[in-house]
């Protein structure tokens, strides 16, 4: 287990250096001009200063001078500071957030995480449970059910299904609204005497024994929670299900029944582990992309996540955030790869003591 | 107490496939004495699997179906009672072996987890007493320092170690029935002898009844005390051991001890096998199912499917020839 996630740990530079290149040459795409706000805050204005600004980063310079620039940044002549480096975690300044992208990821991602953690359960869990059930009810009515339902989910625009749910629930009904917080709450959450222990508003409510945060952090996320699930449960259906009849099928599922086992302990004891396996491949993916920002979820129900960030910026042609960003997700993708494949391992023993 | 220890009277298995309803088992009665060691043979397809499978509710369903017969263990009609109950049978009472060891066991569990559940289950051990004795199975069907193989994965086994992990599960709560579903089939042959030496010598020190299900005529003689010929869903020859090989009576049992390998024998052109495969049955036929690849067809055969008879004292036929002399018996 150990040499596995080792030799799995010494492919992450290999992997970096690739998202970097390919991140790399589309930056390139740009002009100098452009380019610059790797480096500078402000878009200079005049041609000099433009010129000044493209000799000192050195812009013109061939592609892999700059790309080590890139990498590790450029000392200022004057102040000694260093600029620019996403090594260092300098990812350019964002034109459409007036800030530095890396000081935006900081705003918006631990949003999306929160969003993400609490997007699990109800969206892979039930998934699952879905699917487990459809199998063994192979061809009854709640498979057949189930199948319809979750294919009506996977059929709908992203954006129509979020607005049937603020019609009916915000506008009709006015128990969930968008965004993140209740203003007055979210001035509480601002305040220095609330601690962000994690970043994350629920967690933090919690450890700062306000659960009213909580609550309140909760419902509003409970729209885009309801629609990443259901846009989802599709595809966890179809895996596990035909996972599992695949597996419900072999021959140790009959040598566990000729044991005596009670059919409860068949399924759940020995099918459904073995069926888990290419689940959890998909489980891995859809994390990924919860955590690489729902672009269009977070827009329609205005929550200041990655995803609507990155949707701002994309639309205003502001590409040295959108890049920093693909650096940022790239990174959580590499990462979620590495937790994928342990979790694969954790499931597999063939994979893990082979 | 009945005689027999089970006793299968009438017993038919159907399968609902696209194509149609197969017949896989049709009217299949025999019983077993306790201690006795009943051979099954037949080629792949005859219903061997599905007939034992049967016996234990064990079918697919769908698309299976037990469709008529009984099967009475201990008197008790395995086939009507409940779950409840037969779960209490499967296991403790009837154990099975299947054929292909790399399949059987569950790939995401222990060795050791495998091995104790049906102690815990039948026997009420706890996981104290169930290691143990999961430690002494191992030791017994002839797997050395067992005790850090509990905690290996199938995966980590042979072929062979697997088929004797299989056998000391199924002979852990000491079974008054073993049935074993050619368990040397996906085996090479060194270890196929191996694993016969071993279910002979466990038989010796347990004492249990054993259903041995093969293609291989080969092996019934050393093993077995009476023999069940399998064709296309039916028993159509039923013997003594000696007396089959002495005097075979079905042409396809004719066939397949013609089949067997011999040592005295290196000519190998007289190493003849029966022509074509067993049928799919879609309908009940009311020919004899093997006529199309029998030697000895009369008209007869084409027109009825001959019942199964007494020819001797411990020997039936389900034949209308005298392979004898080839005429009508
Ligand atoms: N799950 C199934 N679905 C359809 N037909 C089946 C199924 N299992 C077995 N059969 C049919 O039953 C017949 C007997 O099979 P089986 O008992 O496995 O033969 P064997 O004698 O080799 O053990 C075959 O014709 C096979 O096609
Ligand atoms: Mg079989």
């Amino acid at each position: 287990m150990t040499t596995f996630i080792i030799r799995r740990l010494l492919l992450v530079p290999l992997l970096l250096f690739g998202v970097t290149i390919i991140i790399f040459m589309m930056l390139q795409l740009l002009s100098p001009v452009e380019r610059s706000a790797l480096y500078v805050r402000d878009f200079p204005k005049n041609e000099k200063a433009v010129d000044g600004i493209i000799r000192r980063y050195g812009l013109d310079k061939p592609f892999y001078e700059q790309y080590w620039r890139w990498l590790v940044g450029i000392k200022d002549p004057v102040s000694g500071e260093r600029n620019g480096g996403i090594l260092f975690g300098d990812l350019g300044y964002s034109r459409t957030a007036s800030q530095p992208v890396n000081e935006l990821i900081k705003n918006r991602f631990p949003n999306t995480l929160d969003l993400t953690i609490w997007t699990i359960a109800p969206m892979i869990l039930v998934g699952i449970w879905l699917g487990v059930q459809s199998a063994i009810h192979h061809n009854g009515w709640f498979d057949q059910a189930a199948r319809m339902f979750s294919i009506i989910g996977t059929s709908f625009p992203t954006f129509v299904f979020g607005l049937m749910l603020l019609m009916f629930f915000y506008a009709n009904l006015g128990w969930f609204s968008p965004g993140r917080l209740t203003d007055d709450l979210m001035q509480v959450v601002n305040k220095p005497t609330f601690i962000k222990y994690t970043s994350l508003i629920t967690f933090d409510a919690l450890l700062n024994g306000r659960v009213d945060i909580f609550l309140d952090a909760i419902s509003h996320m409970v729209m885009p929670i309801i629609t990443l699930s259901y846009i989802s449960w599709a595809t966890f259906l179809r895996v596990t299900r035909s996972s599992m009849l695949e597996t419900l099928r072999m021959e140790y599922v009959t040598t566990a029944r000729a044991k005596g086992l009670p059919e409860r302990d068949v399924i759940y004891k020995h099918a459904q582990p073995n069926a888990m396996i290419p689940v959890v491949t998909l489980a891995g993916f859809s994390v990924v992309g919860l955590l690489g920002g729902v672009t269009i979820t977070e827009t329609v129900f205005n929550y200041p996540g990655i995803g609507s960030a990155a949707a701002r910026a994309a639309v205003n042609l502001d590409v040295v955030t959108v890049l920093g960003f693909a650096i940022f997700i790239g990174f959580i993708l590499i990462v979620a790869n590495l937790v994928t494949d342990v979790l694969y391992a954790v499931v597999d023993p063939r994979v893990r003591l082979s | 107490m009945p005689e027999l220890l089970l006793d299968i009277q009438g017993l038919e298995t159907q399968f609902k496939t696209p194509d149609g309803i197969v017949h896989a088992v049709n009217g299949v009665s025999f019983g077993i004495k306790e201690g006795e060691t009943l051979a099954v043979v037949g080629e792949s397809g005859c219903g061997k699997s599905v007939t034992m499978l049967s016996v234990l509710r064990l079918i697919p369903s769908p698309p299976g179906k037990v469709t008529a017969g009984k099967a009475l263990y201990q008197g008790k009609d395995l086939l009507t009672m409940s779950d409840e109950e037969i779960r209490h049978i499967r296991g403790a009472q009837i154990a099975m072996v299947f054929q292909d060891p790399m399949t059987s066991l569950n790939p995401v569990m222990t060795i050791g987890k495998q091995l104790m559940e049906p102690l815990q289950l039948h026997l009420g051990m706890d996981n104290n007493q169930a290691t143990n004795r999961a430690i002494e199975l191992l030791e017994m069907v002839g797997i050395s320092e067992a005790k850090q193989h509990l905690k290996d994965y199938p995966h980590q086994f042979s072929g062979g170690m697997r088929q004797r992990v299989m056998i000391a599960m199924a002979l852990s709560c000491n079974p008054q029935i073993l049935i074993a579903d050619e368990p040397t089939t996906a085996l090479d042959v060194t270890i196929q002898a191996q694993i016969v030496e071993l279910v002979k010598r466990l038989r010796n020190e347990l004492g249990m009844t054993i259903i041995w299900i093969t293609h291989d005529l080969g092996i019934v003689a050393g093993l077995a005390q009476r023999v069940l010929v399998m064709y296309g869903g039916y028993i159509i020859e039923e013997s003594e051991v000696k007396e089959l090989f002495a005097n075979p009576s079905h042409p396809y049992t004719l066939g397949l001890i013609g089949s067997l390998p011999r040592i005295d024998d290196n000519d190998r052109s007289r190493l003849f096998s029966i022509e074509g495969m067993p049928p799919v049955l879609y309908t009940k036929p009311n020919a004899c199912p093997f006529a199309p690849r029998c030697k000895y067809v009369m008209d007869r055969c084409w027109k009825e499917n001959p019942t199964l008879e007494k020819i001797g004292p411990e020997h039936k036929v389900a034949c209308f020839v005298d392979v004898k002399n080839g005429r009508n018996r």
